[in-house]
């Protein structure tokens, strides 16, 4: 297997050059036949990677462990899901995972842009397989995953470090991958256009969703990336400055600032350079950022080796991306000339112009400060870091000033803003604004940093919340709907505007969550059982310390009470667990109890087992939830802005207006649904012991947990303290003696009703509750299915029964635009 | 660079007057920026140096913002009720002790590749609250780490 997985390679490194080969003949010479030979190669490497793929997750799988790699970061009693993700658990892998993942973006991408963009295509094609050759190249002679034991072959693996065994160590990485591959694709095509020089702005139509998917997708790893420090690694906070946290975010500053000033270009013509500059940059900080982490060449928590062969290739290829790009720009300047100048500061695109450069700056210090022990090292012959407050300080002003321009920017006019109108536009906004900072001045909080953050924040709202009010009242008078009609139908008019407040209003709560990281409370404190500590409006009393196994790992679990203002909140178990073999890497496993306003996050920091005495660390987290909350909201944003034209066209067409509104506002309550029972306590603590006897197991299947919070899980799954103690209960009466109808009887007088149990008794009245969700489900089904069949007929209807009304309509739309370019 | 050529854009042949005012103020701004920021980086920067670096000449480095990089030598000793930590730092050849009052991190440990943020005192290093780096246990440099540790 592994000879053929490192013959494959070589053959897909020819494969990439030959698609390399083959595009540039074809799109030198426009030759159609050529520019099909240069796509077929590059499915036909598409196709290779994939099988390098199988190859690789199949020696996982059987356990190969003659293979150094598949030895290094598995082994045999690894879960099948844990040997499944291990393929991009070091370098090597994940040198082809990318691979592979260009390979398919770049598929997609040929395939989609095939005819529209015909000329392209032969060196987009070329583009991309350069940058595959590079990384075939790493992996041939410096990073082959199919690399063998020369001499013996291990009876097993060396596993994987238990702290990286969790799901969110699984999806992070592929996510930042997603992200960072992703930016090939524009690229590729801002290179084909100069080269081309088809500068009009075909090609970043063509890239846009790219960049805005990729973006999506950079997001979300910088997300994950957080909360998995967050919940896993004990220290309280989620951003630490670290060069390979940093090396995800220049991307993602240099990513934001084109998807703003993209606009400008396709609005005004102006900014081409800037735009195909941003272009260029953001994939280089993508090569950069893998350099930066992979190379060594700064030192970081999570690499601290150097690999000067590595630097010095990845060097040389930086060099060449930069050179030919940027060449390629001053080479077609004539052809980038803008088509109009900026007419005034008070416009829109100055507002852009102003969101850019602030983006850029932040790339650029970011860039500075985890350089800069590098930089000093090279200037000064003494190597100088520094730290997250440095960061903090900088960043701080720079992210404010942000927001402040997200508040601006929609509010202002393209070309210019009449001062007239900018009172009118600016009041309501700024009134939330100041309401929010008086009252939050009031409860006590500091204007800097927090107190203006929290300002802004509202002001921000304010602007999104008042473009959404005028832009659907200017559709319901249009059209005469109702507002909550209006408000989808501007989706589906203007998707990218207003799909972009949508972001914007996840970035607000992001920063509401920022802003509560200057509220933390910290206490350490080393208890006795019994002994309690206060923290907030909490007291959080230890009660004992256990030790428990389960067969895999040793838990010394503390168990403690809580109770908020003196109301009593349940347990909560930070533990310390000791995995088999690995007894020497212990992990934190931090007990947090969420909340909408904040999390009370607990560390078993130390303990001794002899006088049961534990030292733990207890910080309360304000407001951080919003955080991931803010990071939904704008995914959410962003898949509505990449969500086809089509998709929203029901909103305008023509269907009593009722029909519509129920049917969204039902289709939201389902969606919404689940999200109701959020305030469960999750305990990883909790042993699931098994039951002794068919009655207990049975029991716990038919039995749900009262705790209220969890959303009636079964005893038997539920996760939480009350279940637990329900479960204790059900095993005490069933060794008692008592019969299965006993338990039952004696769990309906306790709670009063048959709500105990996860299905009502099979008995005459109860025969109702059971057909109930099934009748509901059937008439749901009907609802939809009409409504479907209504909006399908009447949009292919209208123009044909009724041309009066189809002018009239078409009357309408015209004026709506007029209006809502008004707004603009 | 780029700067420049962003300004460009709005340009006719010849620069208007227009262009030369932005210009000369994203000048300006840039500029300063860069000033505040090398100004600025000065009080918070740290020498950061392996173990065998700063005990060559330890008055040397006495007072200063450290950061040090070496190997944690033997078990660190800690007292669970103070999370009083004590142990010591080697990287070729020589030693340095130093102290620690917090919490520490999973991989933190014996033989642990670890940066310690802090200052030196005669008696040792003392390393400031989250002051302790442990290497990460890293899924991508499994080959970087010292035989002694496997």
């Amino acid at each position: 297997m592994a000879t053929l997985g490192t013959t494959l390679i070589l053959v897909a490194f020819v494969v990439a050059a030959a698609a390399f080969a083959v595009g540039v003949a074809g799109g030198r010479r426009r030759s159609a036949s050529l520019i099909a030979g240069a796509v077929g190669l590059s499915h036909v490497l598409t196709g290779l990677m994939l099988i390098l793929t199988a190859i690789i997750v199949y020696s996982f799988v059987v356990g190969d462990y003659s293979i150094k790699y598949v030895n290094s970061y598995s082994d045999s009693s690894m879960p099948l899901f844990f040997k499944l993700t291990s393929y991009w658990g070091g370098l090597d892998g994940s040198l082809m995972f990318w691979v592979t993942l260009l390979a398919i973006f770049a598929s997609v991408a040929i395939q989609i842009n095939r005819e529209r963009h015909r000329l392209l295509i032969p060196w987009v094609v070329a583009v991309i397989s350069v940058t595959q050759m590079f990384f075939l190249f790493l992996m041939v002679i410096h990073n082959n995953p199919f690399e063998t034991h020369l001499l013996s072959t291990p009876a097993d693996g060396r596993g994987l470090n238990p702290l990286l065994q969790n799901f969110y160590m699984i999806i992070h990485p592929p996510m930042l991958y997603l992200g960072f591959v992703g930016m090939t694709i524009p690229f590729a095509f801002g290179l084909a256009a100069l080269i081309t020089g088809q500068l009009d702005d075909s090609w970043l139509r063509a890239v846009r969703r790219w960049t805005m998917t990729s973006w999506l997708f950079l997001s979300l790893g910088l997300a994950l990336g957080g909360l998995w420090a967050y919940e896993e690694l004990g220290w309280g906070g989620y951003w630490g400055w670290d060069p390979v946290e940093n090396a995800g975010l220049l991307p993602w500053f240099t990513a934001t600032a084109f998807l703003h000033s993209v606009m400008v270009q396709e609005r005004r013509g102006m900014l081409k350079v800037w735009n195909i500059s941003l272009v260029i940059m953001t994939f280089f900080l993508t090569i950069f950022g893998t350099f930066m982490t992979r190379s060594g060449i700064v030192q970081s928590v999570h690499a601290f080796g150097e690999d000067r062969e590595l630097a010095w290739m990845f060097t040389i290829f930086m060099i060449v991306i930069l050179t030919v790009s940027f060449g390629l720009v001053i080479w077609r300047m004539p052809l980038l000339r803008a088509r109009n100048e900026l007419d005034s500061w008070a416009s829109r695109e100055a507002a852009f112009l102003a969101n850019n450069w602030i983006l850029l700056f932040s790339a650029f210090f970011v860039l500075f400060a985890t350089m800069f022990p590098t930089i000093s090292e090279a200037l000064r012959g003494e190597r100088l870091t520094v730290g997250p407050p440095f960061f903090d300080k900088w960043m701080l002003p720079i992210g404010l000033t942000l927001l402040l321009l997200a508040g601006i920017g929609p509010l202002l006019a393209w070309r210019k803003t009449a001062m007239s109108s900018m009172g009118h536009q600016l009041m309501w906004p700024v009134l939330s604004g100041l309401t929010v900072l008086g009252i939050v001045m009031a409860l006590g909080v500091n204007f800097w940093a927090a107190g203006l953050c929290f300002g802004l924040c509202g002001f921000v709202f304010g602007t999104i919340m008042q473009e959404f009010w005028r832009g659907s009242g200017v559709r319901q008078r249009a059209t005469g709907t109702d507002r909550f009609t209006a408000v989808i139908g501007l989706f589906a008019r203007s998707r990218r505007r207003y799909a972009g407040y949508i972001v914007h209003l996840g970035i607000v709560l992001i920063f509401f969550g920022f802003a509560g990281n200057g509220f933390k409370l910290e206490e350490q404190i080393n208890l006795e059982p019994g002994q309690q500590v206060a923290i907030g409006d909490y007291v959080v009393t230890y009660d004992a310390l256990k030790v428990t196994d389960d067969g895999q790992k040793q838990m010394i679990t503390g168990h403690t009470t809580v109770t908020k203002n003196g109301k009593p909140m349940g347990g909560m178990y930070p533990a310390r667990w000791f995995f088999r073999d690995r007894e020497d890497e212990p992990t934190t496993e931090v007990a947090i109890r969420r909340g909408f306003a904040e999390d009370l996050y607990i560390v078993l920091a130390a303990y001794e087992v002899e006088t049961q005495r534990a030292t733990f660390e207890v910080t309360v987290n304000p407001l951080i939830n919003w955080l991931w909350f803010g990071f939904g909201i704008l995914s959410m944003g962003t898949i509505l802005s990449l969500l086809p034209e089509r998709s929203m066209a029901f909103a305008t067409a023509k269907v009593p207006e009722a029909a519509v509104t129920t049917g969204l506002m039902l289709l939201l309550m389902v969606g919404l649904a689940p999200h109701a029972h959020a305030q469960h306590v999750e305990n990883s603590q909790v042993v699931l012991l098994v039951p002794r006897s068919p009655v207990e197991k049975k029991l716990r299947d038919e039995i749900v947990c009262m705790c209220g919070t969890c959303g009636r899980k079964r005893v038997g799954e539920c996760t939480c303290g009350t279940a637990e103690a329900m479960r204790t209960e059900i095993s005490e009466l069933v060794a008692a003696g008592k019969s299965y109808d006993e338990v039952v009887d004696y769990y309906v007088k306790k709670y009063g009703s048959q709500e105990v149990l996860a299905a009502p008794i099979d008995k005459g009245f109860n025969r109702l509750a059971w057909f109930l969700p099934y009748a509901v489900g059937l008439v749901g089904i009907i609802v939809v299915g009409g409504v479907a069949v209504r909006w399908t007929r009447k949009t292919t209807d209208v123009p044909v029964v009724a041309p009066v009304q189809t002018a009239a309509r078409q009357e309408r739309e015209a004026r709506l635009d007029d209006e809502l370019r008004d707004l603009d | 660079m780029v700067w420049v050529l962003i300004v460009n854009t709005s340009t006719r042949p010849a620069m208007s007057k227009k262009t030369v005012r932005v210009s000369l103020s994203a000048m300006v701004i840039l500029s300063a920026l860069t000033f505040l920021m090398y100004t600025s980086i000065s009080e918070g920067a740290e020498y950061y140096k392996y173990v065998d670096e700063v005990m060559a000449e330890p008055e040397k480095w006495e007072g200063k913002r450290l950061r040090v990089h070496g190997y944690v030598l033997g078990d660190p000793l800690v007292n669970p009720r103070t999370l009083e930590y004590r142990f010591t730092v080697q990287a070729n050849g020589k030693t340095v002790n130093a102290t620690y009052r917090g919490v520490v991190p999973d991989t933190f440990k014996k033989d642990a590749e670890v940066v310690l943020k802090g200052t030196l005192t005669p008696d040792g290093i003392v390393v400031e609250p989250d002051g302790i780096m442990a290497k990460c246990p890293s899924r991508y440099e499994a080959d970087a780490l010292p035989a002694a540790v496997r």
